[in-house]
């Protein structure tokens, strides 16, 4: 007989699989799931948690004080103001497309509303790695208008001709902070997402090139 | 209320559960493994029971659970030891209907099927299950001609692996 039909012959035998008692079915479903889903809820709301304690975190006075230094006010008013309101839209959005996964759905739709849920997450780290950077680059232009200590080094580096040197340490800094910061990140989602997601993103590579 | 539902449950995946043994026979090659996706499919069986109407059959609603969370929730632990033993007492066959040379060529059969892709692996166990093209492009979401194709194409492959 050839192979694949021998195995269906089998297949469709009554095995003798260990009988699992009503019982045991009724501990099972008092278990707690350890599903991928459960696991992209717990990242993602530890990553929003993050986020919104960074913000508290550096609302101190001592921040205060140097938004009135640098004449930031009215920048930080409206940034905190789109800060919360994107806060708001993304809650609603990751809530509604968490309740979109759902596994009586098609394998291609549930993996695909897995990975909207994820994208959205993504999105909005992505807005707070920019945001926060955009904050850094007005603190340190401010810096150059309105901070005394730095308006001295850069009088002096001006007198001696090494303003450009001054410049060029101010552009390198940014810079590097900024790689630092996506680098952080970067290696933030190889690791976590890369483990949890490797697999489904495979899959679903897969499916979608049945489709072509 | 939730009693009543939860009885229900529990009768149909007493009655129903060698389907579920079926799905984590063709993904898991271990029986710790085999044991954690079948609590793992139940859950989740569970959590969409109170949406199963009953207009479709159990086994239909159940087939797209159950091969949803292999495929794609199902989580596998890591084991110190990576066995690739299955377990050959759950798939023995009577003792009067025993055939050496039939057993050998099945397990050969099972070894292959462990090393396909997972959404190869639905499409074998579709194929075992006599699943019309219908409902296999419905359970994994594309169309019934590239179901057809892909099938073909595993099964070529699944050829390929036994006999390289």
């Amino acid at each position: 007989m050839e192979g694949l039909d021998l195995l269906k012959k089998d297949w469709q035998k009554e095995r003798n699989f260990p009988k699992i008692t009503e019982h045991e079915i009724y501990t099972m479903i008092h278990k707690r799931s350890s599903s991928i889903v459960k696991w992209i809820l717990v990242i993602s709301v530890l990553e929003i948690s993050f986020w919104i304690g960074l913000n508290f975190l550096l609302s101190d006075e001592k921040q205060k004080e140097m938004v009135n230094l640098y004449h930031l006010n009215i920048f930080m008013e409206i940034t905190t103001v789109i800060h919360w309101a994107v806060l708001v839209v993304f809650v609603f959005l990751f809530y509604k497309n968490f309740r979109n996964i759902s596994n009586i759905s098609s394998t291609k739709s549930l993996m695909s509303s897995i990975l909207n849920v994820r994208k959205i997450v993504q999105y909005y780290v992505w807005y707070n790695v920019i945001v926060t950077f955009l904050i850094f680059v007005a603190v340190w232009i401010s810096m150059f208008f309105y901070d005394e200590n730095l308006g001295k080094i850069f009088k002096k580096a001006t007198d001696s001709g090494t303003e450009i040197g001054v410049w060029f340490g101010v552009g390198l800094s940014l810079i590097i902070m900024a790689f630092l910061i996506c680098g952080f990140l970067w290696l933030f989602y190889r690791v976590i997402y890369g483990i949890l997601l490797r697999r489904l993103y495979k899959n679903y590579k897969e499916l979608e090139k049945i489709e072509l | 209320m939730e009693q009543k539902l939860e009885l229900s449950f529990v009768q149909q995946i007493k009655e129903h559960q060698n389907l579920i043994h079926k799905v984590c026979r063709i993904y898991t090659s271990c029986g710790d493994d085999h044991n954690d996706l079948f609590q793992e499919i139940t859950i989740q069986l569970w959590k969409a029971y109170p949406q199963f109407r009953g207009d479709s059959k159990f086994t239909t609603w159940a087939y797209r659970v159950a091969l949803n969370t292999a495929i794609t929730l199902f989580r596998k632990k890591k084991r110190d030891i990576n066995t690739f033993e299955i377990n050959d007492d759950i798939h023995k066959i009577d003792f009067e209907e025993y055939d050496f040379e039939e057993e050998e060529q099945l397990k050969i059969m099972y070894k292959a099927i462990h090393q396909l892709g997972d959404i190869e692996k639905a499409l074998v166990f579709m194929y075992l299950e006599d699943k019309n093209y219908k409902e296999i492009s419905e359970t994994l979401g594309i169309s019934e001609v590239n179901a057809r194709v892909k099938m073909n194409r595993v099964k070529t492959k699944l050829k390929q692996i036994i006999n390289p």
